[in-house]
């Protein structure tokens, strides 16, 4: 029986949990390797790098990069641009998400700002308690996914970013 | 309030079993799940799910907040905890209510009573059930040994700020008495710096057996009989009956007498179950605690009641009282309850997850099935091993024996190992059929040793 994705994302939150810092892993003739450095040597194809690099320290499992992005479904009734070469930025835990620091104030970003990896570039409520999430990488944020005031659920696609080359 | 649109804020087979019950209610259902369980039966059965957080409990299941948040941002207006996770967290039935949420269990009050041991007992007694018989500190030999003519014994010196087995003696006669409490109390004294002392009756055969309970929060409560519970490893339950057989008619009546009376004191709102230790050689028993929950062995009193106890559960919760009056419940027949977990009781109950590669279950009358595993269905590493429960049901004990026996045989898992040759070993044992265990049996008669060190 071959790796399902949902195993992978299992194995990757254990790997994530755990103090190891490589995990290779060879099952019926398919490969995985995980690793928490960037610099890793990683296998020839199939390479899952997971972002809990010390440049990620706010949001680390929102970082998980799951193919095809699974977890979240498309926004109704649109259709979907060529995201290629953009990364997700997900939503650590379920909540609220918001686009700006109040409802007077402009958002943090909108689709074209530049960003760094300490841009601010929403919150994200749970019972009265914000958390500011950071951009987390250099780039463009391309496309804001979440609605501004609606309830996301942990791994959801909050907006995605075009690293910059 | 009536309830109508629940969150379940559990996983497993007791969210897919409050979601069945909520179903047939006409309630409507939104289950918070860890990424781990996003897949899964239950999650599937639920008109909504919702990914709380990560795999790990603490960031998904055990986050009050999160949990709250996620009720609230679906339109809930209902919460069923299930049990273990925080259905026992006094902090959560609070803030339900704070946020006009409606808790599916006891009042915060209630549950923070009932979770400490000593404010239990002292309910007890204050409601006049008895607990198990002992002293005060006692000055000396002397003291002890009246005291111990009084209790009968076997009965065991305890250091009075002591805990954990510490200072703990066993003194079967006077003779042994006065030693004993001489090394006791220097023990305690090395131990703690408090030599002080109080005895203690030995419960030397103890049967654990425990009444359910629904209460209307007003002080009116029915019970829905009881449950012996004593083939345990490491105090948890394997197997679980219903109803009790192993104790004596009267005595039987006290024991339900007791549970009401208890609950009636504490103005018990929910369902509870108030568990007991049956002394087996002076027939006597003694009250232990209240689990302010439903318990995983609830479906073995639902098949000699007929009745569903979320759905009373719901009703109490939400003011609609207790649907059924004490005379009108009767007791049918005999059910037994098997846990299948995912360990390995040949590796000394070692975890065993992984993926099912088949889960044919045995299906017939008289047979249940608790569980939310489908064949090829993963069973993550992260939470409780238990899988399901099986429940059958029998004209007497014998016929749920051999029922149980047949449905373990005709029940086909692969892919992980399973408690279950060993639950189908307890129950075809000559000491299982013939009703003569303790809680000690399991651990010390029929596991080798090797497993229990």
């Amino acid at each position: 029986m071959p790796m399902k994705p949902s195993d992978v994302e299992v194995l990757i939150e254990l790997f994530e949990a755990s103090d190891w810092q490589e995990m290779h892993l060879e099952y019926q003739g398919e490969e995985l390797f995980l690793s928490k450095s960037a610099d890793a040597a990683g296998l020839q194809t199939g390479t899952v790098a997971i972002g809990a690099s010390p440049a990620l320290p706010t949001h680390a499992s929102a970082s998980l990069d799951t193919p095809g992005g699974a977890l979240t479904p498309s926004p109704r009734g649109t259709i979907d641009p060529d995201r290629t070469g953009w990364e997700p930025l997900k939503a650590a835990n379920l909540g609220t998400f918001y686009r700006a620091p109040n409802p007077e104030a402009p958002p943090y970003v909108r689709e074209g700002s530049a960003v760094t990896p300490d841009s601010e570039v929403c919150l994200i409520e749970v019972m009265k308690l914000f958390t500011t999430i950071r951009a987390g990488l250099s780039g463009t944020v391309r496309e804001i996914v979440a609605r501004d005031g609606e309830m996301v659920e942990y791994g959801a696609v909050l907006m995605w970013i075009e690293p910059n080359a | 309030m009536a309830v109508s649109r629940l969150f379940v804020a559990n996983r497993g087979e007791i969210a897919l079993r409050v979601i069945r019950t909520a179903k047939r209610l006409g309630i409507e259902t939104v289950l918070g799940v860890s990424a781990a369980d996003k897949d899964g039966l239950p999650a599937q059965m639920a008109d909504r799910a919702v990914v709380l957080g990560p795999a790990p409990a603490k960031d998904s299941y055990l986050d009050v907040n999160l949990i709250l948040h996620a009720a609230l941002a679906t339109g809930c207006d209902g919460l069923h905890p299930g049990y273990g996770f925080l259905s026992e967290k006094p902090d959560l039935s609070r803030r339900c209510a704070e946020e006009g949420l409606t808790f599916i269990g006891p009042r915060p009050e209630t549950i923070e009573t009932m979770g400490d041991k000593l404010s239990a007992i002292a309910v007890a007694r204050a409601a006049g059930v008895k607990t198990v018989p002992g002293t005060d500190d006692l000055p000396d030999a002397r003291a002890a040994a009246e005291a111990a003519e009084d209790l009968g014994y076997p009965v065991v010196i305890k250091a009075s700020a002591g805990g954990g087995g510490k200072g703990m003696f066993l003194a079967r006669s006077p003779d042994g008495l006065e030693t004993a409490f001489i090394e006791a109390t220097r023990e305690a004294e090395a131990a703690f710096g408090d030599g002080r002392l109080y005895i203690e009756r030995f419960v030397e055969r103890a049967r654990h057996v425990e009444v359910q309970v629904i209460g209307d929060g007003e002080g009116n409560v029915v019970h829905f009989g009881d449950r012996d519970c004593s083939v345990q490893r490491r105090y948890q339950k394997l197997i679980e009956e219903a109803p009790v057989t192993a104790m004596p008619a009267a005595l039987r009546e006290a024991l339900w007498h007791s549970a009401v009376t208890l609950c009636a004191h504490a103005r018990y709102r929910g369902a509870g179950t108030v568990e007991f230790l049956y002394d087996v050689t002076r027939e006597d028993f003694y009250f232990i605690e209240v689990n302010s929950r439903i318990q995983v062995e609830h479906p073995v009193t639902e098949e000699i009641t007929g009745h569903d106890l979320i759905e009373h559960q719901i009703s109490a919760a939400s003011g609609g009282g207790i649907a059924v009056a004490q005379d009108a419940l009767t007791f049918t027949g005999h059910a037994i309850e098997a846990r299948i977990n995912a360990e390995d009781p040949e590796a000394g109950f070692r975890p065993a997850p992984g993926r099912l590669t088949a889960w044919h279950p045995p299906a017939g009358p008289g047979i249940r099935l608790d569980s939310h595993m489908r064949p090829g269905d993963l069973v993550p590493p992260f939470y409780d091993s238990m899988v399901g429960k099986l429940i059958v049901r029998g004209e007497s004990r014998e016929a749920a024996i051999e029922a149980m026996l047949r449905a373990i045989g005709d029940f086909r898992i692969d892919g992980i190992a399973t408690t279950l040759p060993l639950a189908a070993r307890i129950i075809a044992h000559p000491d299982f059929r013939s009703n003569d265990i303790t809680t000690r049996w399991l651990e010390d008669r029929l596991l080798p040793p090797a497993d229990v060190a």
